[in-house]
């Protein structure tokens, strides 16, 4: 007899395998497309505010500000949106009892740190080449910031397969949460040009304090807006992830059940 | 052994609760033995399967296995389409924890499949009759003690159900079978005993050709 905790981490290599290989090969140079969708996104961007509309933020170069924005929101939406779709996706796999619908979204919220991990890397490496100060002066705020932003999209993933899998409606309404919330996470200006009278508005987004704490780690120089706090967005991760797994567990059989 | 005792299943439908499938159904498997499941269509035989293979809950009641039991195969279940059949054995495979024999299994569920260059080649290609060459030989990869088949047969041709049936034959002393099938003949090949559905309830048979009987006799009325 294989104990509980071995049979879930083989199913969880499994799935994770198994999930790399469906997303790297789906199409002709799947992971091209990967690499290339944060390149488009930022030189879009970069061209639209930086050249077209002559957006700059003192002290800072333009280009790495944004792309330190858009990273840190591509990983908290993609993380999001994905692992919220694994249990639709996964529905054949729950034929092997030892298989659950959290196991899915779990693996894929993995999966999707681990390319934005590669594909951000490459993006560094890439502005490194071309000239850009890449190195973040304090890498472990960088690091943290991240690793938070990505646990904010794994609790918000958790919550939402579930949410939506009971309500159908409400799987719609997530998923047009992150087409405002874009424009509200501070990408593409500083959250600085804000008036104070509606700051405290504006941070309320979780996603906020993630990118402007990879932005005060990456540029020295850069002064972001009083309120803003890791503690705000590690908390918002932590409920989630605890109101997500608490789903997960009340609602197993009705996940599995159609 | 299997028991189930006294099990209640219905489902939710999109206006609160569905009507009663299974009402009150008890019966005890013994090891080794094989079991042909029998019913009009829609008289819960797929879903007393489900409840068996543990990948659901009764409303009320209990569902005991006292042995190892195989995931219910049929209709395609447990594929993923895009990916290969070698894919997917792959993942089957280690699931069930067989990562260090992964090659030895793989050749035995590509021996006994006998998909040919089609084992490479994603599902969504497959006939029906291809699948159920490959969940067959999945699940008879591994060491099960119930083997579980929803109609699984029915799609493959006169050769395959002659090696299924031959594949169980072998496996007789050690383990045992429980299968749904609108085929007379593929019940009484494969099946010593029988349990006929009717209306929510379970009745037990120790002969298959007796459950036939019942179950046709019903039917004309």
């Amino acid at each position: 007899m294989r104990s509980s905790s071995l049979i879930a981490w083989t199913v969880w290599k499994a799935l994770f395998l198994r999930e790399a290989v469906a997303r790297l090969s789906a199409g002709r140079a799947a992971w091209l497309w990967l690499l290339l969708e944060p390149v488009v996104h930022l030189v879009f961007i970069i061209v639209l505010f930086g050249f077209v509309l002559q957006r700059v933020v003192s002290g800072i170069d333009y280009s790495l500000f944004i792309a330190t924005g858009i990273l840190g929101f591509i990983l908290a939406r993609n993380t999001a949106t994905r692992s919220k779709e694994a249990i639709n996706a996964n529905d054949t796999l729950f034929t092997y009892r030892q298989v659950f619908p959290v196991d899915t979204v779990l693996v894929r919220a993995a999966l999707e740190g681990l390319l934005f991990l590669i594909s951000a890397l490459c993006l560094v490496t890439g502005l490194g080449l071309l000239g850009y100060e890449v190195f973040p002066h304090d890498f472990l705020r960088v690091l943290l910031a991240f690793a938070a932003l990505w646990m904010a999209g794994i609790g918000l993933g958790l919550t939402f397969s579930v949410a939506s899998q009971l309500i159908p409606e409400s799987g719609k309404v997530s998923g047009m949460l992150f087409g405002p919330l874009y424009f509200l996470s501070g990408i593409m200006y500083p959250p600085s040009t804000i008036p104070p009278a509606y700051q405290s508005w504006f941070l309320l987004n979780p996603f906020v304090h993630g990118i402007e704490t990879v932005r005060t780690g990456f540029f020295p120089q850069y002064h972001t807006i009083p309120g803003v706090s890791m503690g705000y967005l590690l908390a918002f991760a932590m409920v989630t992830i605890c109101l997500g797994l608490a789903l997960h567990v009340r609602f197993a059989t009705r996940l599995v059940t159609k | 052994m299997i028991i189930v005792d006294d099990v209640y299943k219905r489902y939710r439908s999109d206006h609160g609760m569905g009507k009663w499938v299974l009402q009150g159904v008890s019966f005890t498997i013994p090891p080794k033995l094989n079991v042909g499941l029998v019913g009009r269509n829609g008289a819960g035989k797929s879903t007393l399967l489900r409840l068996i293979g543990g990948i659901d809950t009764p409303t009320r009641g209990l569902v005991e296995r006292r042995c190892r039991v195989s995931w219910p195969m049929g209709f395609g279940g447990g594929l993923a389409a895009s990916l290969t059949g070698r894919q997917n054995a792959k993942f089957v495979c280690r699931i069930h924890g067989h990562e260090e024999d992964l090659q030895d299994r793989l050749r035995y569920i590509e021996d006994f499949a006998e998909l040919g260059e089609s084992f490479d080649e994603p599902i969504k290609t497959y006939s029906s009759g291809m699948k159920s060459r490959l969940q067959f030989g999945l699940s008879l990869a591994f060491d099960f003690d119930v083997y579980i088949s929803d109609e699984v047969t029915a799609t493959g041709d006169a050769a395959f159900k002659d090696k299924a049936a031959a594949a169980f034959q072998a496996l007789s002393d050690r383990a045992g079978l429980i299968m749904v099938s609108h085929g007379e003949g593929t019940l009484k090949e494969f099946c010593k005993a029988g349990i006929w559905l009717h209306e929510g309830r379970a009745y037990w048979f120790d002969s298959i050709n007796d459950a036939l009987t019942e179950y046709k006799k019903n039917l004309r009325r």
